[in-house]
């Protein structure tokens, strides 16, 4: 192994660190990609991603090499990291000067390239894979078992990181949510006693001629409150909603 | 100056987190002890533990005259929707009404407020109207806690003792569990808001809410102002008249208060007929 255990255990607090109100996803997995390649002694390092609809995209590359590799195999969706993320398992080859016949266009590009050997590691946990990290050397010869382990290890901890960040934006989400709902009850009822007054209604009434004027334009409540409490609504296009 | 004049803005200025929320660092035998507690007061119901549960036992284990939850709705204004009992109710109204308390500060920090002595000067200087009502009232500690989740502020647990004095750590951290039991029970996360929370917003409306923002619709027509001004109205109207806002905003609704903007300032509390004896009784016996 190339790395000293210090260097090991600083790469991993770093990693572990995604709960910081200015995470950047991209960034984050560009760090990943650049301490892999220093720490596995591999060549470069590339990590694709899935997004919420587990469609992958390139989203990491420690260099650009690597990037039009990566990008080749999403383009033909061939290539050791998608097995890798749709096995949820690593995948390997030492010698991709004899791989054609099982990614015939992964392994021009990748030769081409200047890279002879790969290892994919899935980026997995428990049952949800979220994308995979490809680890490419310009030597042949397949990873010594502590290099992999120290891979997977990476590609773990920057699993969590990432499962943790994705489970916050959404309770952010929930959030929002939350708000509109106590929002649109403050914005309607507003609408009622603005419309109490201006077209002489008592509160009940003045629902029944939101709510009309919103089903006949086809339009949502909350919205047609808005333009009532902001002035933005003539009040004739109201009385013609209006009952009795 | 008029005393309605002293009001705040009600719109609190919303910061960037300066303390990670706490309750991340919550030990997991608290969260069980905390939830064991939710769990008795809903068992006395018989039902399954709510938001009125977790207020209920967080007052009890704090040793507190009650809790109260508000939420942040636009603008950062805090709607007061739940509360142990009446009392507490008009208490979380106040801060809304008088747009100054330890609720907002917690919203606008992040962090949790513990004010020990409001009767002290400390208090009387940061919330001059607040301290002196709430103080008079037989309430001397109040503590606000971010009801938050990561940077979003969802709103404000509020806990009031009668005593004066701070809170021991274990209950503080008790206090940070139950902040956290709320955002819990508020959501739900294949609906976003949970029924529970559904129905503490239909319930609160239905008791005041709703005619506080009607008072507010109909004062903006009338005047033709902006929602926003016609709320501040209304509440410098409760803080001069000494009167609870969702009162002013029944009479202004059955047209029995007429309010005007600026050019003449609202009723002082000079005015004898909101200000009789036997106007304050029957407001007791209504709550």
């Amino acid at each position: 192994m190339s790395a000293t255990d210090r260097r090991v255990r600083e790469v991993f607090i770093e990693l572990s660190d995604t709960l910081v109100d200015d995470f950047d996803i991209i960034e984050f997995l560009d760090r990943l990609a650049a301490r892999c390649s220093e720490l596995l002694g591999v060549s470069a390092c590339g990590i694709l991603l899935a997004d919420h609809h587990g469609v992958l995209n390139l989203v990491a590359a420690s260099t650009e090499q690597a990037r039009l590799v990566e990008l080749t195999q999403l383009q033909n969706s061939e290539g050791p990291c998608l097995d890798a993320f749709s096995t949820g398992h690593p995948v390997q080859h030492p010698d991709l000067r004899e791989a054609q016949d099982r990614w015939p266009r992964f392994t021009a590009a990748a030769v081409g390239a200047g890279y002879l050997s790969v290892q994919a590691l899935p980026m997995r946990l428990r049952d949800t894979v979220v994308g995979a990290v490809n680890l490419f050397s310009k030597s042949t010869g397949q990873l010594d078992a502590d290099t992999i382990t120290l891979g997977q290890a990476l590609a773990d901890a920057a699993t969590i990181g990432i499962v943790h960040q994705r489970a916050m934006a959404r309770q952010e989400i929930v959030t929002e949510q939350l708000q509109t709902a106590l929002n649109s009850r403050v914005l309607i009822e507003q609408a009622k006693g603005f419309l109490t007054h201006s077209l002489s209604i008592d509160v009940d009434e003045a629902f029944v001629v939101l709510r009309s004027y919103a089903r006949a334009n086809n339009r949502r409540l909350t919205h047609v409150a808005d333009d009532v409490v902001q002035g933005r609504l003539a009040m004739s296009a109201l009385r013609s909603v209006t009952p009795g | 100056m008029s005393r309605a004049s002293l009001i705040r803005p009600l719109e609190w200025t919303i910061r960037p987190a300066a303390v990670r929320v706490w309750t991340e660092r919550v030990d997991h035998d608290r969260s069980t002890r905390v939830w064991g507690a939710i769990r008795a007061v809903a068992n006395g119901d018989e039902s399954s533990p709510s938001l009125l549960h977790a207020v209920t036992a967080c007052a009890q284990v704090l040793f507190a005259a009650g809790a109260g939850l508000a939420l942040t709705s636009s603008n950062g204004m805090l709607e007061p929707l739940l509360a142990t009992d009446a009392e507490i109710g008009e208490l979380d109204e106040l801060q809304f009404s008088l747009g100054e308390g330890p609720s907002g500060d917690a919203i606008s920090t992040g962090a949790p407020v513990l004010e020990t002595d409001l009767a002290g000067l400390d208090a009387g200087r940061r919330w001059p109207a607040f301290s002196a009502a709430v103080a008079g009232r037989g309430v001397h500690g109040v503590f606000a806690f971010p009801v938050a989740a990561g940077a979003a502020r969802l709103g404000v647990l509020s806990v009031y003792r009668r005593q004066a004095g701070p809170l021991r750590t274990d209950q503080l951290q008790d206090a940070l569990v139950f902040a956290d039991a709320m955002l819990v029970l508020a959501l739900d996360h294949r609906r976003g808001v949970s029924a529970d929370l559904d129905e503490v917003i239909e319930a609160a409306f239905t008791a005041r809410r709703a005619e506080v923002h009607q008072a507010a619709g109909r004062l903006a027509a009338q005047e033709a102002i902006g929602v926003t001004d016609a709320l501040a109205l209304l509440r410098a109207h409760a803080y001069s008249s000494g009167r609870p806002l969702h009162r002013v905003a029944a009479d202004v609704m059955a047209g029995t208060l007429k309010l005007e903007s600026d050019s003449s300032p609202p009723a002082g509390p000079t005015d004898p007929k909101e200000l009789g004896p036997d106007h304050a009784e029957k407001e007791q016996e209504e709550d």
